[in-house]
């Protein structure tokens, strides 16, 4: 057991956790934060993606021993109240069907629009690479081009 | 996978029995069938609708969300007669307890509990009716406090008006006046062309904001006072037996609590006659070891530590997937089969020319998003299970049955659900909680599945080969149609038996016949079972019978329905124009089509037809890439076009998947893909241009289920095309594992 400090949504947190313990259960299972859902646990579905010191990331895959002194995003902190423009348009353009991969999507989509604001499909192939079941691409790809022409409008 | 005759939308409202409570200053109203009425007449109401002081309207869903918007849907129906606001309302799942104790409270229909069919016709008159009920009631209460006549009374928006004296109340204001008023008769329900809601507005799903912003609930996020953790490993050839495992190798690692064993043999049954929805075949214990810790990595860690032994059984004798297809083709070729469908004489019949293929489609995974879970509370008092089930009922008496309990000791609570697609219907999943929840009684234990145990103890897709022939006439259209599929697993001949080809009389003889190789491969479900391999593999026949007639695949499909259900045709026809058919393609690239129709294509004006139009490109290499896909369909009416359009478009992508990528191998007869690494799914790459058209849209009076048919013709299509632009023939899925190299 090691004592771990971070900070989640702005929050500072010690655990004393196995420091191998991924970050993704050391979210859901210490800090009762179940926002970040759990898919695969190698890293290949994004259901787990979170912000680690502002760059997206599969939280199932990295050790909670590397995020000392590192600030993580959720999709609890995204927004303060849920009003994130793709949290808006997620849900007037009925984006998600079962839902449980859009926090994951939303965190990838999120870091997406900081580093390009205005993405082409290409840009929006390469970086959400996360697994959708129910079929939502379609929509999670207008959304994007949406919250795109809002930000740059 | 039952299913019903369609009742008519007309049911007349004397079959509906609906009664009143004021419950803490609400209207709550119950409705029920007249004949399921007099069982329950006692007991504390079940509620359907409750109207509360502060106007939240709260809607009883007797069906699980599975990401279908079935609540959304629900709650539409009734806001269509009730005329309140829709930002008021709130959607509950029903308490299946409930249903229990005063049969017929939320049994409605002969799937009561199923997740996608309470948009149709078995559902939708009784929620409308109960939002017309509460609508009166709640007039009547304004009218009676005004002391003015009902008839000057009108309700919109969650408001009472009463014109001639300006007067108004909130809904809220006289809903526990309106729970004591008595209504002379049932108010008729508004005629289609006073719809407001229905077929005009599009609401979002109501859960959506929760999605959005982390906090919507799934059975994983279940968080309880004191609960530990289990992680659990399963035999990993189905019907396998643990040997041996050595827990005192992991009972000191840190957290660690227990190891618990999943024994076939211990279930010990419900003490009552239990009523599963789908029975309890498939829901059995799969022999397995557990471990409980205090975090779910401590249980991880532990379990990937211990000592396990397995007596493979029978099922190792599975090879591969190769054998067992060997072993089907086998079967076909003694064309012993049980001929469950036959019209004129097929041996009578020689026609110019012979056209004979045999298909393979494989077992596939599910793969739902959220892996299998569930949380479980075992007491001396009782169990509570939390949990995201498909079919509620099912899983309720999965939990009698696997606690032992009599059914008043059990509660469950139903939360949202990642993802079910079928997988989440037999509730083995549920069976398992329960059994590791008993042996680490007075705390919650949550359960959760790793992906690769969620993926090697799935039920899957049943593994199918089916062999056509047909004997072709001077025209180049079949005067004979002959077919055989062995299953090689639950086996569902919707859209093989009552193919719409052998409805129609154009072809002359058609006689199709099914055969069985079981194993011990745990199948069930997948989203639209069993008609997913016909539409491929009787789409990719006829296509094959238009190539050797030397007939356009689109006029020949024409030809064949020429007789049948004119939407046929328009979804073909439509299709086709808005795909450019017939336009020519460079080398390497081709179109082709395909038709279905959910869960009745032997019917005219029945289910849901659907038909698409793929556009592919194959590089000489091999290397596919589809284009685009144009897609119609015919359901009779929608009542909510944007969730439609989001079914199709989920229809179509998990299609697509099918067809592209999903297919597992065996390995000594344990399943060989374990997480996505080695199962690749559909990503934003992969997605082709889409386009859905309503123009087919015959508006025949019907709301046909619309999540499932779609799944049909996309593979179909694809292989049709991938001939057209190569002249190879595909006759197996996954394409990822075919050769489609040319020269």
């Amino acid at each position: 057991m090691t004592m771990i400090n971070f900070k989640v949504n702005g929050q500072p947190h010690s655990l004393e956790i196995d420091p191998e313990t991924p970050l993704l259960w050391a979210l859901r299972d210490h800090l009762s934060m179940t926002g970040t859902k759990f898919g695969c646990g190698v890293g290949q579905c994004g259901a787990c993606t979170v912000l680690f010191n502002g760059s997206a990331l599969r939280s199932c895959s990295l050790p909670v021993a590397a995020v000392e002194g590192a600030d993580i995003i959720t999709i609890e902190g995204l927004s303060d109240a849920g009003d994130h423009i793709l949290q808006k348009l997620w849900v007037e353009m009925n984006v998600p069907q079962c839902g449980y991969c859009q926090a994951g999507v939303l965190m990838a989509a999120a870091d997406l629009l900081k580093r390009i604001p205005n993405p082409t499909d290409d840009e929006i192939d390469a970086y959400i690479s996360n697994i959708c079941r129910c079929g939502t691409y379609p929509r999670i790809r207008a959304a994007i081009r949406r919250a795109a022409q809002e930000i740059n409008a | 996978m039952k299913h019903s005759t369609r009742p008519s939308l007309k049911m007349s409202r004397r079959q509906f029995l609906v009664s009143s409570a004021a419950v803490a200053g609400a209207l709550s109203l119950r409705i029920s069938s007249t004949n399921a009425a007099e069982a329950s007449a006692s007991g504390d109401l079940s509620p359907w609708l409750m109207i509360k002081p502060d106007d939240t309207v709260i809607v009883t869903v007797p069906s699980p969300e599975i990401g279908n918007g079935v609540s959304t849907q629900h709650a539409m129906n009734i806001a269509e007669e009730l005329e309140c606001a829709w930002e008021f309302i709130q959607v509950e799942f029903a308490d299946f307890t409930r249903e229990y104790q005063q049969p017929g409270s939320y049994a409605v229909g002969n799937q009561p509990f199923f997740g996608g069919h309470s948009t149709d016709h078995e559902r939708m008159p009784f929620a409308m009716q109960l939002g017309a009920s509460a609508r009166e009631r709640l007039k009547l209460a304004a009218a009676q406090h005004w002391g003015v006549d009902v008839a000057e009374v009108s309700a919109r928006n969650s408001v009472l008006s009463h014109k001639p004296s300006g007067r108004s109340l909130r809904f809220g204001e006289v809903a526990a006046a309106a729970a004591s008023v008595e209504l002379a008769a049932e108010p008729a329900l508004k005629p289609r062309s006073e719809w407001r809601l229905l077929g005009k507005a599009q609401p979002h799903k109501l859960y959506l904001p929760k999605v959005v912003n982390g906090t919507a609930e799934y059975g994983i996020d279940i968080q309880l006072p004191g609960m530990v953790y289990a992680a659990l490993l399963q035999s990993p050839v189905h019907g396998g037996q643990l040997k041996s495992h050595q827990p005192e190798a992991v009972l000191g690692m840190p957290g660690v609590r227990a190891v618990v064993v999943l024994d076939p043999s211990a279930t010990p049954g419900s003490p009552v006659t239990a009523q599963p929805t789908f029975g309890f075949d498939g829901s059995e214990i799969r022999s397995g070891v557990a471990v409980i810790a205090d975090h779910y990595w401590q249980a991880r860690k532990a379990l990937a530590a211990l000592p396990v032994e397995w007596d493979n059984g029978l099922g190792a004798f599975w090879s591969s997937y190769e054998k067992l297809q060997q072993r089907q083709q086998q079967l076909l070729e003694r064309g012993q089969g049980a001929r469950l469908t036959n019209r004129g004489n097929v041996d009578g019949v020689t026609g110019t020319a012979t056209v004979a293929a045999t298909y393979h489609t494989p077992f596939c995974e599910h793969a739902a998003m959220e892996p299998l879970n569930g949380t479980a509370l075992y007491t001396d008092q009782g169990l509570e299970l939390w949990h995201p089930a498909q079919d509620i009922q099912q899983a309720f008496w999965v939990a009698v049955d696997e606690s032992g309990l009599q059914p008043e000791q059990v509660k469950y609570n139903q939360t949202l659900v990642g993802g079910g697609f079928g997988r989440r219907t037999t509730s083995d999943d549920a069976r398992a909680v329960v059994a590791i929840a008993r042996q680490y009684p007075g705390v919650p234990v949550k359960v959760i599945w790793s992906r690769e145990e969620t993926s090697r103890q799935g039920a899957y897709r049943t593994a199918i080969a089916t062999g056509y022939s047909a004997q072709l006439g001077e025209d180049g259209m079949p005067l004979a149609l002959q077919g055989e599929a062995c299953y090689s697993g639950m086996q569902v001949n919707i859209g093989y038996t009552d193919m719409v080809y052998a409805a129609t009389d154009t072809i002359p003889n058609v006689q199709l016949a099914v055969s069985s190789l079981p194993t011990h491969i745990v199948t069930g479900a997948y989203r639209a079972p069993c008609y997913n391999s016909h539409a491929f593999t009787i789409e990719s026949f006829i296509d094959e019978c238009a190539a050797a007639g030397n007939i356009d695949p689109l006029e020949y499909r024409l030809k064949l329905l020429a007789n049948w259900d004119p939407a046929w045709s328009d979804c073909l026809r439509v299709a086709a124009e808005k795909a450019n058919w017939g336009q020519p393609l460079p080398r390497g690239q081709g179109r082709g089509i395909a038709i279905s129709n959910w869960p009745h294509p032997g019917t005219q004006q029945a289910g849901s037809t659907v038909c698409a139009v793929a556009h592919v490109e194959v590089s000489q290499a091999g290397a596919l890439k589809v284009h685009r896909l144009d897609f119609t369909f015919d359901c009779g009416r929608i009542a909510n076009k944007d969730a439609v359009l989001a079914q199709l478009q989920g229809g179509i992508l998990f299609g697509l998947n099918m067809a592209l990528n999903d297919g597992l191998s065996l390995v000594d007869g344990a399943i060989a893909e374990s997480n996505f690494d080695r199962l690749p799914m559909l990503k934003m790459a992969d997605i082709p241009e889409i386009n859905i058209y309503f123009e087919a849209l015959s508006d025949h009076d019907r709301f046909a289920i619309i999540g499932e048919a779609p799944v049909g013709p996309i593979g179909p299509a694809i292989a049709n095309a991938i001939y057209q632009a190569t002249g190879k023939r595909i006759r197996s899925t996954p394409f990822r594992k075919a050769d489609l190299s040319w020269s």
